[in-house]
This record gives structure tokens, sequence and C-alpha cells, in this order.
């Protein structure tokens, strides 16, 4: 790192091994991160105090800026969930999901991504996305076969399924913003509000924009009459809540007592 | 030759491919021209690329990267490495490349540090994949053009690799060039019960060393289910937090090299043994896995004579080792140091 120009945070024992169980996790909600966080100053430096997440992550972000790595938050499309993955700057395709998959499952995953932008919800049917098992490069792959590995798009969160449809996990979304936008320019939607690539989201049925829901929450918070801010039409679908963190950790910690009893003496 | 479905078909692939990344999942469709635009993200844009000669016409990486059958999810999740945009399109004129090298970061620099980045990219790949690394692999795949320099390459991208991620770049095989990752940070097992988040498969993992270890070093598998039965980890059951445990000891411990299951020589039904790998001696100790079978059992090291004894022993010899390598390692950081300070009287550092 020598000859950066930038000022570079330091990086402690605490900080390798955040970085290192962050990336075998993936993806991670902020409470969880904040959990991981804690245990590495436990692991590493119980005596010193834990640093902000937000300045422990920027530190951080500022060493691996060199190495075109980044901690990147994002913010999950349904609920306003704040998550965190590690991303690779300087790829732009998916070859993240390289690793856990075979050639004709890439391929599937990339039909499926092409069905859930191309399509006006964000979300694609089971059955359109294995309508195209035909065409998938490499090994032949069935249908039952193809249901599976959607499955396990699902279980590695590269995917969400609701109902039989299939949309984007907020990590595939972090992690493939930029491909997407680069790969698919007029198809991209995109948030009115944070200008970020939008998936699911609700939109103005007279001019057309669209929000992200935990965008509109935010936007129409403490609206009685809200509005289109494009055409000032009445805005009509449900306003979301805004995502309470206090909550989350409640619900949270009732969780993990439960695994806690569960968990045996290993 | 009647128009129909199939070349109306293979048009809209070929305009799809265009607009794709050429390495965009798989198979690298090496000569494909990129087109998009890159947006807000801070992508790398530099022009001062030497290593890919627009004359041949492919990025040599992506034609490379796309023959090699084996390692094809590998070769793509590298060639997709993309800095140079602007030199790699035949003709492509990128205005907008220029405007985003005065904002990035100034280093990397030359080409060779390009080069670095890659690796590390690469290396942590490899790492996820829990894959070894041999150096004909670095070449094919990163280094390419710049095999002159491919020690240097790796050195500096395993300072990286250990500043920044705690990981050790270790060779494992010296005959055939082999590296691995090892995690440097010392495993822990003071925090286990708050966060069983973590890497859970570590308790089976400490778990059957300290069988192997309480067993001469060398365990049958019967006597390794008797203890895992009893932690209620049964071979064919799938668990909650490690998945299917047979796998995880007989394939997936084995593959990363922290156990060894060999079949009992002469056995017919043919019966296996667990032995420590080569990667559990690297990252844990005699002593830490009878510390942990002690803790289960409610009790001390010292519990077990025989054990604590060589338990000692071995923390002896460990002591030794790590001294030299020390010496060893003082010795090369002043070397270093004396080139980074040469280096750093260049004229092209800001």
């Amino acid at each position: 790192m020598q000859g950066s120009t930038r000022r570079m945070g330091v990086m402690t024992d605490v900080h390798r091994r955040f970085l290192q169980l962050l990336m075998t996790h993936g993806v991670l909600e902020e409470w969880d991160v904040q959990r991981l966080q804690k245990h590495c100053y436990k692991v590493h430096d119980r005596s010193a105090t834990v640093d902000k997440l937000e300045d422990f992550i920027n530190n951080i972000n500022s060493v691996l800026e060199s190495l075109y790595i980044e901690i990147k938050k994002g913010v999950t499309e349904d609920d306003g969930r704040p998550i965190y993955a590690l991303v690779n700057l300087a790829t732009t395709s998916i070859s993240k999901m390289a690793s856990d998959f075979a050639e004709n499952e890439l391929d599937l995953f990339r039909k499926a991504l092409e069905l859930i932008i191309d399509s006006e919800t964000g979300f694609a049917s089971s059955t359109n996305i294995l309508n195209l098992v035909d065409q998938l490069k490499g090994k032949k792959m069935r249908k039952k076969e193809a249901e599976h590995v959607l499955q396990k798009f699902v279980q590695n969160k590269w995917l969400i399924e609701k109902e039989g449809e299939f949309t984007l996990h907020g990590r595939a979304i972090l992690e493939m913003e930029q491909y997407i936008r680069e790969t698919y320019p007029d198809a991209v939607k995109v948030c009115t509000i944070c200008h970020s690539l939008l998936i699911q989201g609700q939109s103005c049925e007279t001019c057309g924009i669209r929000m992200h829901l935990p965008c509109v929450a935010k936007y129409f918070q403490s609206n009685s009459e809200p509005r289109c801010p494009h055409c000032n039409d009445y805005w009509p679908h449900e306003i979301p809540d805004v995502f309470d963190p206090e909550k989350e950790r409640e619900a949270g910690i009732s969780k993990s007592n439960k695994r806690s009893l569960r968990s045996r003496q290993h | 030759m009647p128009r129909g479905q199939k070349s109306k078909l293979r048009a809209r692939e070929k305009r799809r491919q265009a607009q794709e990344q050429p390495s965009g999942l798989v198979e690298a469709q090496a000569t494909v021209p990129e087109e998009e635009e890159s947006p807000s993200s801070p992508s790398p844009h530099f022009k001062d690329v030497p290593q890919s000669s627009p004359a041949t016409g492919t990025p040599s990486s992506l034609q490379v990267s796309g023959r090699v059958r084996s390692a094809t999810t590998t070769a793509a999740a590298v060639s997709s490495i993309r800095f140079n945009e602007g030199a790699d399109n035949q003709g492509e004129e990128r205005p907008k490349a220029s405007q985003a090298q005065d904002t990035t970061q100034h280093w990397p620099r030359g080409p060779i540090d390009k080069k670095v980045v890659m690796l590390v990219h690469y290396l942590l790949y490899k790492y996820h994949m829990k894959e070894p690394v041999t150096k004909a692999d670095m070449l094919r795949n990163v280094i390419q053009r710049y095999k002159n320099h491919v020690y240097e390459i790796l050195r500096k991208a395993s300072e990286h690799l250990e500043l920044v991620f705690g990981l050790d770049v270790k060779e494992v095989d010296p005959n055939r060039n082999t590296y691995v990752l090892v995690n440097k940070l010392e495993l822990s097992y003071d925090a286990k019960p708050s966060d069983d988040r973590e890497v859970p498969k570590t308790g089976v993992l400490m778990t059957v060393l300290g069988v192997i270890f309480t067993k001469g070093n060398c365990a049958t598998e019967e006597q390794v289910w008797e203890v895992l039965n009893i932690m209620g980890l049964y071979a064919g059951r799938n668990n909650f937090i490690c998945g299917e445990p047979k796998k995880l000891i007989a394939k997936d411990l084995v593959q990363e090299r922290y156990l060894e299951y060999c079949q009992v020589a002469n056995s017919d039904p043919p019966r296996y043994e667990f032995l420590w790998g080569p990667r559990a001696r690297a990252e844990t100790s005699k002593m830490k896995v009878l510390e942990f079978v002690a803790k289960v059992n409610g009790t001390v090291p010292t519990a077990f004579p025989p054990h604590n004894e060589q338990a000692l022993r071995d923390e002896g010899e460990r002591a030794r080792a790590r001294a030299a390598a020390r010496a060893r390692t003082a010795a090369l950081a002043s070397v270093r140091s004396r080139a980074i300070a040469s280096s750093s009287s260049r004229p092209n550092r800001v």
C-alpha cells in the first residue's frame, strides 16, 4: 500500500477476522454485522472499545480500495433491511457466483435474471424460467433439475422466491448492479428517489416513475395524502412502514435465544 | 436457406452477446467489443495499459481462459476483471476513461500492480473454493505475459492478503509449486457459545481431531462415530448447523486438508481411519485440541497426563519453529524495506 495518496486506515486482527467472516457469509444483515463486529473484538482485542460500525467499515474500505474490493451496504427491496456484502469492484460479471455453480447453472441464472429485469413487476415465474431450460449452455438440464438449481439460488441468497415467482435477492443487486446496468441498459429500471437499480417497487400509474418500497416508505412517511413526486397525481399504492431496527433487534434476540438452547456443546 | 426461427434466435443471441461482458459467465466469448457505459460506481479506467495489445484483436487473457476447460469457471472469474475497458476494445473511443482516471486511486499504477490486484482476487476465489493453487494456474489465469515477474507479483499479492485479510500464502508442495491460503488468525474457542453462526463445523472438526489425538494420532471411523453419535450427529442424518456429518468429515474436511481419511490396509470389507490433515497441523495444535477436549469434558488438559505430555512436547517444537520463522521474516522484512525505500524514490509516485 505504499505510495497511496489517500489516508488509509489501519488493519488489525479485529478487522481481518471481520473481513474473513463477512467473506464466508457472503451477505449479512446489519444486525448480524454488528454481532460479527463485536465477536471480532471479543476474540482479538477485548480491551478495545468497539468502533461505531460505520467508521469501522469505512476504515476497512479505505484499505480495500486499492484492491478494488469494497464492503457495500445496501437495502433489501421488499422491507428495507440494511444488508452488507463484500463486493469485487473490478469485476462486472456474475463471476462471484462462478465458484459455486456449474456452467449450465450460471446460464440458468442469467436467463432468470433477464426475465426478471424485463418483467413489469420484477418477478419472473418459475414456469417461464423453466421453459428456457433447453436454451442453456453447457450440460443438458432437465426441468426437474432446474427446479433444484433455482432452490439452490434461493438458499445461497441470489434469488428470492415468492409464491412460485422469483426476483433478485438484495445480495445479487449489491454484487451485480453495475453488471446489470451495463448489460441491460435499455431494460433496467431505476428508482426516482435514490437513483439505484430497481427490481421490485411501486410505480405511478399516470407517469410511470418507479420507487423502491423502502424509498416510498421514507418519502411518504408522515404524509396522509401521498402524491407522485413527478406528476403530482394521487399515489395509488399502500405505503409500507419504514424499517425499524429496534423492533428487529427484539425479534432477533428472541430468535437467538431459541437457537442457543438448541445448539450443542461442540 | 429459409429465414426462420433459428436465424432470428441466433440474431437475438448475437445482439445479446454483443451487449454482454465477453466473460459474462463462463465461456469467455473473447472477441466482443464492449459498448457499455460505466455510470456512478468507481470502476477503474486506465489508459496506460500496455499489456493487451489492441493489434492482436482479442485481449489475450480472455482467449486463453476460454480454452481451458477444467478451469473454465475459474478463468471466467478472473478474466472478467476489467481494468482497462478502453485499451481492450479495438478502436472503441472512450472519452469517459480519461475523466474517470483523475478521480481514481493512484495505486495500482503499472501493469504489474494491476496483476497483483488480479492475483489477490484469484487467490481469494480459490480460497473460497477451498482449492489449492498451482503456479501453473496463476501463470495461465492471471500473470500471463508477465511470467518473468511471477514471484514478485505473488509476493506482493501475499503481502496484501496477509495485511488485509490475515491469510497466509503457504507453499504446500514445493515439487509441484502448489500453494494454499491459510488463516493466520488463531482459531479461538472462547467466544464460541454466543456465536454459533461462525463456521459451525469447526466444533465438529475439533471433536474429530480430539478423537484422533486421544486415540494415539489415528482413529478408526467407528471410534469417531461413537463420539459424534453422543453429540447427536449421525451419518446420513442432516444436521441443522453442519449439514450431513459423514460428508462433512469424510469429504469436505478431507478436501480442505484438515483431515485424512484412508482405508485400513488389507481390510475387507473396507474399513477406514482418520488422521490429522496437514492443514490441521498448520492451523491448530495438539494442545489447543486437548484444551478443547478437556473443556468439553468439564476438566483440564492435565487430567490426561500422557496426552498432555505429548501436547507440551508439540508446543515446544512449534515454539522453536516459530522463532526460526520470525528470524527469517525479520531478515526478509529488512530486505523488503530497503527495496521499498529505494523504489519510493522513483518519479512516478505521487
